[in-house]
């Protein structure tokens, strides 16, 4: 599904990522773990085609075509989905409205017939009701005086809108309280398929109690020092990246 | 028309007046004088220094037959609509001390009050509540040859009256100019909703004088698309207690247009309030002013005024002047202002782009949704959704905004 080989990545000429590897099949979740500017945000932005990422070095073939080669909403329309840690708010624009302009450019990109207002509406309250987004949330302004917990529940009802084949949800736990890190959690797991892969990134443990990794990867300092199973995760959480760092320098 | 019958501006002002009631001609012989002492404005004249003029004040126009405007909806019940002509004639005394109210008018406004040779009043008696809007259009003729129309509107509504105005100047040839005024008086806890559109291809001046008594309310949309030059002026005299009045405006240029909006919000009287936002999309080589002054008097006590532009600039050849200021001789008031000109914001065009949705119609999207939020103020719902679909109608990707929404 996502192949990154030897991956170096550079923010305004300072070197941000530095030779990652990464192999995920499809029907895999991956779990990015590491602390704060270890180059987890970059490694999902540059996922999804934002501007001022660039890749000095190295390559990313999703499904065997170039990703780094496409706009991102050629990204998206293949089935490149990301959770955004901060989704910005855009008064004006409806959440609804601009969800169905992107799932009927989407589904133009597949060869496929746009959803009409009705068939997208039932779409829309099903997808919602996987994460407890009240209807009325739906309709407002994108992310328009949202709170944190209703940011992220949102994020999630697009990516059930959207069905990707690869999700990056970066730092989807950050924000929430315990109550709706299950929600959200809940929403992703229900998406989980032989079909899509996931790369979750997270600083914390936590989140992996309830989105449970088949792969943990630990990313210090712009590489992935460690690579393992959800125990991993476990061991992190008990001694710290600091400890798994020592280790690593062994 | 033939070429003889064209003048310039100056020149085509009569050096006396000999129709109408005696004070009407007073009014005339006023403002011609004092232009004749003044002439129209030059970039030296300070309110109008981005406004380029000069080939309006130099260039000669016919006199066009018809003036405007027109009444295009019903008249609602309990509403008067007569024609100044008709009035001047028949009952002078209803007009006196109405027309001109805003003092003695100089340039483009002294103008329409020496020129205009008939208009239209509407009356809105005390007590009456119209929910229906009230429809004019001024529709230029579409001549190539140079015309000059002077539209003139007085709005009268009694104390308690309601009434929402729909103003729509269309039409126009290139060489066209319509030199409008439309006054509005406000009795007590009258309520006046005015929207406006500017969406003439020919040469616009034009200006609003409203005049408020105590717990009145004017709100005004003006919706301007494009214009090779547009020069509209709005002015609000709050002179009762607790009147309060609204100004918002969206415009949107492309192209070699220059359109300029000016505002003057006077507190005069205490514990009145006063908001103002003008949005604009500024493209091409197209140039956008605004001007807008709040005048807080000395007894305008407990004043409450804010004062917004906010202007994004799609091109590298637009240009924006913009230019809010307050003047505050009272102590006790909340005032604000602001201005920005800006880009689209980068982190909104790349969430809505990362969902799937192409550039351009990510662009045009937030590019709506910058100016809707100014239609989205207006109250009544068929007059909000024709604005809606006059700013789709001039926006890329309209169609498929409309779809989705």
């Amino acid at each position: 599904m996502l192949k990154i080989q030897d991956l170096h990545v550079e923010v305004d000429g300072k070197p941000i990522l530095k030779g990652i590897n990464l192999d995920i099949e499809a029907g895999q979740v991956h779990a990015i773990m590491g602390p704060n500017g270890s180059g987890k945000s970059t490694l999902a932005y540059v996922l999804a085609g934002r501007e001022g990422y660039e890749v000095t070095k190295g390559s990313v073939l999703y499904q065997g075509q170039d990703l780094m080669d496409m706009t991102p909403e050629m990204r998206a329309a293949e089935g490149v989905f990301l959770g955004f840690q901060y989704p910005v708010a855009i008064p004006g624009v409806s959440n609804i409205y601009f969800l169905k302009a992107a799932l009927n450019a989407i589904r133009k990109h597949r060869g496929e017939d746009p959803l009409d207002a009705i068939d997208f509406m039932k779409l829309s309250k099903k997808k919602a009701a996987l994460v407890q987004l009240p209807d009325e949330l739906t309709k407002r302004s994108v992310n328009d005086g949202f709170s944190g917990g209703e940011k992220k529940r949102n994020e999630i009802y697009q990516m059930a809108m959207l069905e990707p084949s690869l999700a990056v949800l970066d730092e989807t736990d950050s924000g929430l309280d315990i109550d709706a890190l299950k929600v959200v959690a809940q929403g992703v797991n229900g998406l989980r398929g032989p079909d899509r892969a996931m790369l979750v990134i997270t600083h914390y443990q936590r989140l992996l109690d309830y989105i449970v990794p088949d792969v943990v990867h630990v990313l210090i300092n712009g590489q992935i020092v460690r690579t393992g199973d959800k125990n991993l995760a476990k061991r992190l959480e008990k001694e710290g990246y600091s400890e798994v760092r020592g280790a690593t320098q062994l | 028309m033939t070429e003889a019958n064209r003048q310039t501006l100056l020149a085509s002002v009569p050096d006396s007046f000999d129709t109408g009631p005696d004070w009407l001609r007073t009014l005339r012989t006023r403002a011609a004088e004092t232009l004749r002492q003044q002439g129209l404005p030059s970039k030296r004249t300070e309110a109008w220094r981005f406004t380029p003029v000069r080939s309006l004040v130099d260039s000669e126009f016919a006199r066009n037959d018809e003036e405007g405007p027109s009444l295009v909806s019903a008249v609602p019940a309990g509403v008067t609509a007569r024609g100044l002509t008709e009035v001047l004639q028949s009952q002078p005394e209803l007009l006196q001390g109405r027309l001109d109210f805003g003092g003695a008018p100089t340039h483009f406004a002294a103008l329409n009050t020496a020129m205009f040779r008939d208009g239209l009043w509407i009356d809105v008696p005390a007590g009456t509540i119209v929910e229906a809007p009230i429809e004019i259009s001024h529709v230029g003729p579409s001549s190539s040859e140079p015309g000059v129309a002077y539209p003139r509107v007085l709005v009268t509504a009694g104390e308690g009256a309601e009434l929402t105005l729909i103003e729509t100047y269309a039409g126009g040839g290139a060489g066209q100019l319509s030199n409008s005024l439309v006054e509005a008086e406000l009795g007590r806890n009258a309520k006046m909703s005015h929207v406006r559109v500017h969406e003439s291809a020919g040469l616009q001046i034009g200006r609003v004088d409203v005049r408020q008594d105590a717990d009145s309310a004017y709100r005004s949309t003006v919706i301007t698309l494009g214009g090779a030059l547009l020069r509209f002026d709005v002015r609000c005299l709050l002179q009762g207690k607790g009147a309060e009045c609204q100004l918002d405006g969206a415009y949107l240029t492309d192209g070699n247009d220059h359109v300029d909006h000016h505002t003057l919000v006077e507190h005069e009287a205490p514990e009145c309030r006063s908001a103002q936002t003008y949005r604009g999309i500024v493209s091409g080589k197209s140039t956008a002013v605004f001007d807008g002054i709040v005048i807080v008097h000395r007894d305008a006590q407990k004043t409450e005024a804010h004062q917004e532009n906010r202007n994004l600039l799609l091109s590298d050849t637009a240009t924006v002047h913009t230019k809010p200021h307050l003047e505050i001789d009272a102590d006790d008031v909340i005032c604000s202002h602001g201005a920005t000109v800006g880009a689209l914001d980068q982190d909104q065009l790349f969430y809505l782009r990362a969902r799937g949705v192409p550039e351009e119609f990510a662009l045009a999207m937030l590019t709506y949704a910058f100016v809707e939020s100014i239609v989205d103020r207006v109250s009544h719902e068929p007059t909000r959704a024709r604005m809606r679909e006059a700013l789709l109608s001039r926006i890329p990707y309209g169609d498929e905004i409309r779809e989705v929404t």
